[in-house]
């Protein structure tokens, strides 16, 4: 399982880090985030819908984001 | 002089007007309205004259209107007066946090937000309701279908919150008590204007000892001010329109040309002189400081920008991105070569900041 660890990161950092790792995956690949930043959460949100992958909340700092388009 | 406000912040410039008067009226000093001298009685004419010019302008009976300061406490005086021990507060995900603040230690239900700002209205009944609905987003300029979300909420009292509409938008004859804000006509900051249509339907939450009309003792040469401004800006308010809506267009549609650009509601939806933009992996405090260095000033909702690095929750209840953000707000004397200007700036340093 690839996991990034943006914790102590501030935003846009955390999101910055999940789309440079996901460059590097394949379609259908997963990725945890760690993150504790209070934007983390509703910016996957709205860049699951600008980027088209998808991602679902584990915890208040976890999140499983799965790549499903070329970017 | 010295302008302290941004050129594309939502703080205002006073209408030139209304600078007239304010400094005429606070050299001359005026007395107490309240007090039974001849200047009292003088003072009292004056300060019901502006408020019925602030009437005339809004459609609504002058001795409606009380004046208030600063104008967020208009909004625990607005709706704490509607409520009864029994009430839910009903009230949407992206209102100000003036809101959040008196609903969260009552009964409330939220109405949710969808990715184009609009409050999604449900049919939950409560025995006894008080809605509180802004007309216009204070960050975003998104519009409210107000007269559907009654229907469907079907309250039984209604606060609405025009402090960001204004005069640009008439109230619907339906509500109870409403809040305006000075400043978005061009009047001094700092000074709200509370209706209450129907005083039985109204109880003065503050200290008092009788029941009659609260009086706040707000400065009498900002309420002469906050009249003189808007009596000019409701006769500029129309080609003020036309040409932020223009202005807007053009800002909407450079910056859509970037890539991964998410812009919060839509032009038709919006007040004509607010913008709200996200740019995805832009930081929105460096973004600031970047356009600041170029002679533009914008606002920004992003958690970086805030006092307690949270992102804005009107963003994050929308959907919309919160990182990356700016606000522009179009005021009437915005020109087009200052809209060229910024257009250039953002997307030169969105640019710089993505490479």
């Amino acid at each position: 399982m690839i996991e990034i660890d943006a914790r102590g990161l501030r935003c846009p950092q955390p999101i910055i880090e999940l789309g440079k790792k996901i460059s590097t995956m394949n379609t259908g690949d997963e990725v945890t985030l760690l993150s504790d930043d209070p934007a983390t959460d509703p910016d996957l949100s709205a860049w699951s819908r600008m980027t088209g992958n998808t991602y679902k909340k584990i915890s208040e700092s976890v999140f499983l984001v799965t790549k499903l388009s070329e970017r | 002089m010295v302008r302290v406000t941004g050129n594309f912040q939502s703080e205002s410039p006073l209408h030139p007007k209304a600078f007239e008067v304010l400094h005429a009226a606070f050299e001359s000093g005026w007395a107490n309205p309240a007090k039974l001298s001849q200047f009292g009685a003088q003072a009292r004419h004056l300060k019901n004259n502006a408020l019925e010019s602030i009437g005339a302008a809004l459609s609504i009976a002058a001795e409606t209107i009380v004046p208030i300061s600063p104008t967020s406490l208009g909004y625990f005086l607005g709706i704490q007066g509607l409520l009864a021990n029994s009430s839910t507060l009903i009230h949407g995900s992206t209102d100000r946090k003036d809101v959040f603040a008196i609903s969260q230690k009552i009964a409330h239900h939220l109405l949710h937000s969808g990715l184009d700002g609009k409050l999604h209205s449900d049919k939950t009944k409560f025995t006894s309701s008080v809605l509180a609905l802004h007309i216009a987003n204070a960050e975003t300029g998104v519009l409210q279908d107000c007269q559907q979300i009654v229907t469907d909420v079907n309250p039984d009292y209604i606060f609405l919150d025009a402090t960001t509409s204004g005069v640009r938008i008439p109230l619907m004859d339906q509500f109870s008590s409403a809040l305006f804000d000075s400043q978005s006509w061009y009047g001094p900051s700092g000074v709200g204007f509370l209706v209450v249509k129907n005083p039985s339907e109204w109880s003065n939450p503050l200290p008092h000892i009788n029941a009659a009309h609260p009086n706040l003792d707000v400065s009498l040469p900002l309420v002469l001010a906050s009249a003189v401004a808007i009596e000019n800006f409701s006769a500029e308010v129309e080609g003020a329109n036309i040409q932020a809506r223009e202005f807007n267009r053009q800002l909407r549609s450079a910056f859509s040309q970037l890539a991964d650009v998410d812009i919060a509601g839509s032009l038709e939806a919006s007040l004509p002189h607010m913008l709200s933009a996200s740019f995805l992996n832009c930081n929105g405090e460096e973004l600031l400081r970047e356009i600041q260095n170029d002679g533009y000033s914008v606002d920004s909702g992003s958690a970086c920008t805030s006092d307690n690095l949270e992102p804005s929750h009107v963003l994050a209840a929308m959907g919309v991105l919160t990182h990356g953000n700016i606000r522009i707000t179009i005021h009437p004397h915005t020109t087009q070569s200052e809209i060229d200007g910024l257009i250039a700036s953002v997307i030169k340093n969105v640019d710089r900041q993505r490479s």
